[in-house]
């Protein structure tokens, strides 16, 4: 059962088009690796399923919900990071869960729970504008799993975190799908690291998929194109490449 | 609980300490006035309340106008600050909540400024005008119809707040409001209609020339008018942003 589904989802500013005829199908109770170079459009896809920013045209569904007109149902099922930690910087870390946990009408024990989650326990009366940006992210972290939502849609979750931060990352969002039966869309420029926390990959490059499967069928395919390598990595350079060669010769 | 919130997001941004001290300035004017040349005023003929008010009210309303700029610019500034306001945007709660409990908080401290003022007001005429019977209602009433009058330039310094990322663009775009309403010609019943004017206008005044229902009608309209703005508005930067 696909909890995310696109149908031609465009996103266009102005005359450029960010994203464009996406098709995507994310199935429940996996983590999918959504992989693109900068620019590629790959935050703007999650702000619309947010509701941060509107399709220009075509539909998505998440949990067979619709947006616009089930947006709220929508985020009650969404824990999310988008692109750099949200937060207020005057409070504290706790209160500041504490402001989402009141949002979200969940336990008190959540707060210490996500606190936990993301190691952030000790840090938790500082001001959060004091905080170093690897716990800045991890505030926003631990925002995004509050409450364990069914759905997360994490953008570059690891970014400016430490080697052993990274691990922890994620080891923690390989091991969700198991913990609680959640689905996670995660986005990342590595594949090295997408293959490490990923069952299923999407490759995108200038708005549009290039390649949706599994590690597996990326290899397969990569064989018959005749790409030369067995190395992940460069079967992503290698098509992201082709890709940027075709569009040059047909501007 | 929006309410209880928005009040949580205040804390340590400077808001309470702003509300305080306007609050005290403003009450502390026609004290001060009073001190310095209580014989102009108790000479005058009339109701010893609105010669106060007449004579000060000007002053006043300007503050509670520099704390209603100065309160939207540091509500927005804490969310623009560090994006706080794009983790609101993703939680499940209706558009316009968010501005709708900033709104409402900052009525409440100008509510409590009012208050503070017209008692203070009242509390000068009891005392320098010992043959002055003062009434509860008619300090309520005073007090109301200002926050009905100051109503539509909150709702509008809120909406530039929440349109400028930059906290110094929103609070140059009031002050330059409030020192361009001063300058207009006031001899314009349209132009004293407007926000950034409106709150000038004392309940006497108002009274003597039968323009009460107006005042509050439009004042009313504008506020409803500004609030939908605002939500229409935040429909539209879904497109762009
Ligand atoms: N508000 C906007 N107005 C105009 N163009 C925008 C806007 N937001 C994003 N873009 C453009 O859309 C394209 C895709 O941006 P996006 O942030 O989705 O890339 P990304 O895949 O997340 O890249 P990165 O890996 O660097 O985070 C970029 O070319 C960007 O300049
Ligand atoms: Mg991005």
């Amino acid at each position: 059962m696909n909890m995310i589904e696109t149908q031609n989802l465009c996103k266009a500013y102005g005359d450029f088009t960010a994203v464009s005829d996406l098709n995507l199908h994310i199935q429940k109770g996996r983590v999918y690796g959504f992989l693109g170079p900068n620019g590629a459009g790959k935050s703007t896809t999650m702000k619309m399923f947010l509701g941060l920013t509107n399709p220009t045209s075509g539909s998505f569904q998440i949990d067979g919900k619709h947006y616009p007109a089930d947006r709220v149902a929508i985020l009650k099922e969404v824990g999310s990071f988008i692109e750099a930690p949200a937060f207020y910087g005057n409070l504290s870390g706790e209160e500041n869960l504490e402001i989402i946990r009141r949002i979200l009408g969940l336990p008190k024990s959540s707060v210490r729970e996500a606190l936990e989650l993301v190691g952030l326990t000790q840090f938790r009366k500082r001001a959060a504008k004091k905080y170093s940006l690897g716990m800045k992210q991890r505030l926003g972290l631990a925002g995004a799993l509050i409450g364990r939502p069914p759905i997360l849609i994490l953008d570059e979750p690891t970014n400016g975190l430490d080697p052993v931060g990274i691990h922890e990352i994620r080891t923690l969002i390989r091991s969700l799908p198991k913990q609680y039966d959640c689905t996670v869309l995660v986005s990342s420029h590595l594949l090295s690291e997408v293959e490490l926390m990923a069952d299923d990959i999407g490759i995108l490059n200038h708005g549009r998929l290039l390649f949706e499967g599994t590690a597996n069928d990326l290899k397969i395919r990569a064989r018959d194109e005749g790409y030369p390598t067995d190395n992940l990595e460069e079967i992503f350079l290698a098509m992201i490449d082709e890709d940027n060669r075709k569009r040059g010769a047909g501007q | 609980m929006i309410l209880q919130i928005e009040a949580k997001k205040c804390k340590r941004t400077g808001f309470l300490p702003a509300v305080l001290l306007a609050a005290c300035a403003a009450s502390a004017f026609p004290i001060l006035n009073m001190l310095v040349r209580a014989e102009t005023f108790t000479a005058m003929a009339g109701t010893p309340f609105d010669i106060l008010t007449d004579a000060n009210w000007q002053m006043m309303a300007m503050l509670n106008m520099v704390l209603v700029i100065c309160g939207a610019c540091l509500m927005y500034h804490t969310e623009f600050a560090d994006n706080g306001i794009q983790k609101m945007d993703v939680l499940p709660v209706r558009a316009g909540s968010l501005f709708f409990g900033k709104f409402v908080l900052l009525v409440l401290a100008l509510c409590g400024m009012l208050l503070l003022e017209t008692a203070v007001l009242t509390g000068c005429a009891a005392h320098w005008f010992p043959a002055y019977t003062w009434t509860f209602s008619e300090t309520l009433q005073s007090a109301g119809f200002q926050l009905i009058l100051t109503l539509p330039t909150v709702m509008l310094m809120l909406w530039v707040a929440s349109a400028c990322k930059n906290m110094w663009v929103s609070l140059g775009i009031g002050v330059i409001l409030v020192f361009v309403m001063t300058i207009l010609p006031q001899d314009s019943t349209v132009l004293q209609l407007f926000p950034f004017n409106t709150p000038y206008k004392t309940l006497a005044t108002v009274q003597g020339a039968g323009d009460v229902p107006l005042f509050l009608g439009i004042c009313g309209a504008e506020t409803v008018a500004f609030g939908l703005f605002e939500f229409v508005f935040l429909q539209i930067r879904r497109w762009y942003a």
